[in-house]
């Protein structure tokens, strides 16, 4: 294997390299420096690289134990995240002003209710024990197959099913209690709420029968539901998104309130 | 140390009741992996998501440590347990001051995990208050079913 082969697959690669370290870290300068200690491993470690595995699953298992070691002894987030942290933008003034600043001055700084939908599961995620997280995200919206993942976490293909399996199963039951796109009894309408507040032209209720999880939240079971929500994930970039700078701005304040929320706990 | 019934038909749990003490015993064969069997067992906050009989279960599930159990069987009371053995992907024994609860898992010749929970119950004052405690054939049978179910469930996941 030579520096160069790695280097072209790296950048091949980076892209969903860093929006997973993203949806681990939620932390955007996190991401920047785990995905370059990543490559500076890489390139130091190249020797060590037998061909196991793909270039791919290799870079990605050094990205997740950096990742790993990063968030190890932080705190999982509540399940209501998002609550807690309405509550906390509701009394920031100056969030909403910066929020609409690049609302109206960045070509990425559009509201659209898929984007909220990805970035809302982000945050709801960060409830999951470390390792269910990972292979969640591994899996549902990186689509590696379980035997990649237990070369990238280094467990066995019956451990990843585990983590996949509890992981799906708190998330699905998550969103089925609190998101009211797929329940009618749900308690969280964040999206379309900000969606009156950041997007006031866009009428939601249109907004939201584009959307094909909540089209066919009457008649779908809540694993295709879920998988439909993973399909929305899936669809989008972070970074590069047409609202990538309103949603990690909004992300970066909810870092900041969980961290405050963690520490007082 | 308590022995689970081998005897016992697979799925089906068995009560013999003494003077002294009462036990109930259950088998169930688990075509998963003893990981992931192991996991479920000893992960005590995930009880309640797949195991029909547990209302909570809090703590940690290690040797030495407490844990607060509540039941189906007897919602409005907790018990409080401590975890007294604990030998990974084999066996783990749980007590309290009125009885002891025995894990067991196996492998079978044809490479078939076995599962099998003992519960014996008893003491000198046992008589005085044997009838205020309700069988747990049933809520045995469950958690043998549920643990199966679930087990299976999960190495059948698509790759």
């Amino acid at each position: 294997m030579d520096k160069q082969k790695l280097a072209a697959e790296f950048e091949a690669c980076r892209g969903p390299l860093k929006s997973y370290i993203l949806r681990m870290t939620t932390s955007s300068q996190d991401t920047e420096d785990i995905v370059q200690d990543t490559y500076l491993r890489a390139h130091a470690k190249l020797e060590s690289f037998k061909g196991d595995s793909s270039l791919k699953t290799w870079i990605f298992a050094i990205a997740s134990n950096l990742a790993k070691d990063h968030l190890r002894a932080q705190k999982r987030w509540p399940e209501n995240v998002t609550d807690i942290c309405r509550e906390k933008a509701m009394a920031n003034q100056p969030f909403f002003q910066e929020a609409m600043q690049i609302r109206q001055t960045s070509p990425q700084g559009k509201f659209e209710i898929a984007e909220h939908i990805a970035f809302c599961f982000t945050c709801v995620s960060k409830s999951l024990p470390l390792e269910q997280h990972l292979v969640l995200l591994l899996k549902e919206v990186y689509d590696f197959k379980i035997k990649e993942i237990a070369q990238i976490i280094d467990q066995t293909e019956a451990m990843v099913k585990y983590y996949l399996h509890t992981g799906r199963s708190t998330m699905l039951r998550v969103f089925d209690k609190r998101c009211s796109l797929i329940n009618k009894k749900g308690v969280c309408h964040q999206c379309t709420e900000l969606n009156g507040i950041f997007n006031p032209d866009q009428n939601a209720q249109e907004a939201v029968v584009r959307i094909k999880m909540a089209r066919e939240a009457h008649k779908a079971d809540k694993q295709h539901l879920f998988d439909l929500r993973m399909e929305v994930v899936r669809g989008i970039d972070p970074f590069e998104s047409d609202a990538s700078d309103l949603q990690l701005h909004h992300l970066e304040h909810n870092r900041q309130v969980m961290e405050n929320y963690l520490k007082n706990k | 140390m308590t022995i689970p019934s081998f005897s016992a038909q697979n799925g089906k749990a068995n009560t013999v009741k003494k003077t002294f003490s009462r036990q109930t015993s259950i088998r169930i064969d688990i075509n998963s992996d003893a990981s992931v069997i192991w996991t479920l067992l000893t992960n005590a906050s995930d009880y309640p998501r797949w195991n029909s009989t547990i209302n909570s279960l809090e703590g940690e599930i290690k040797k030495g440590e407490q844990i607060r159990l509540k039941v189906h069987l007897d919602p409005k009371r907790t018990f409080k347990i401590k975890v007294r053995e604990m030998e990974p992907e084999k066996r783990m024994v749980w007590g309290d001051g009125q009885g002891t609860r025995t894990f067991t898992l196996s492998k079978n010749k044809e490479g078939v995990w076995n599962f099998a929970m003992t519960e014996k119950i008893g003491g000198l004052l046992y008589p005085l208050y044997a009838r205020m405690i309700p069988s747990f054939d049933e809520a045995f049978e469950a958690f043998a079913s549920d643990l199966k179910k679930e087990a299976e469930l999960i190495v059948n996941t698509k790759n």
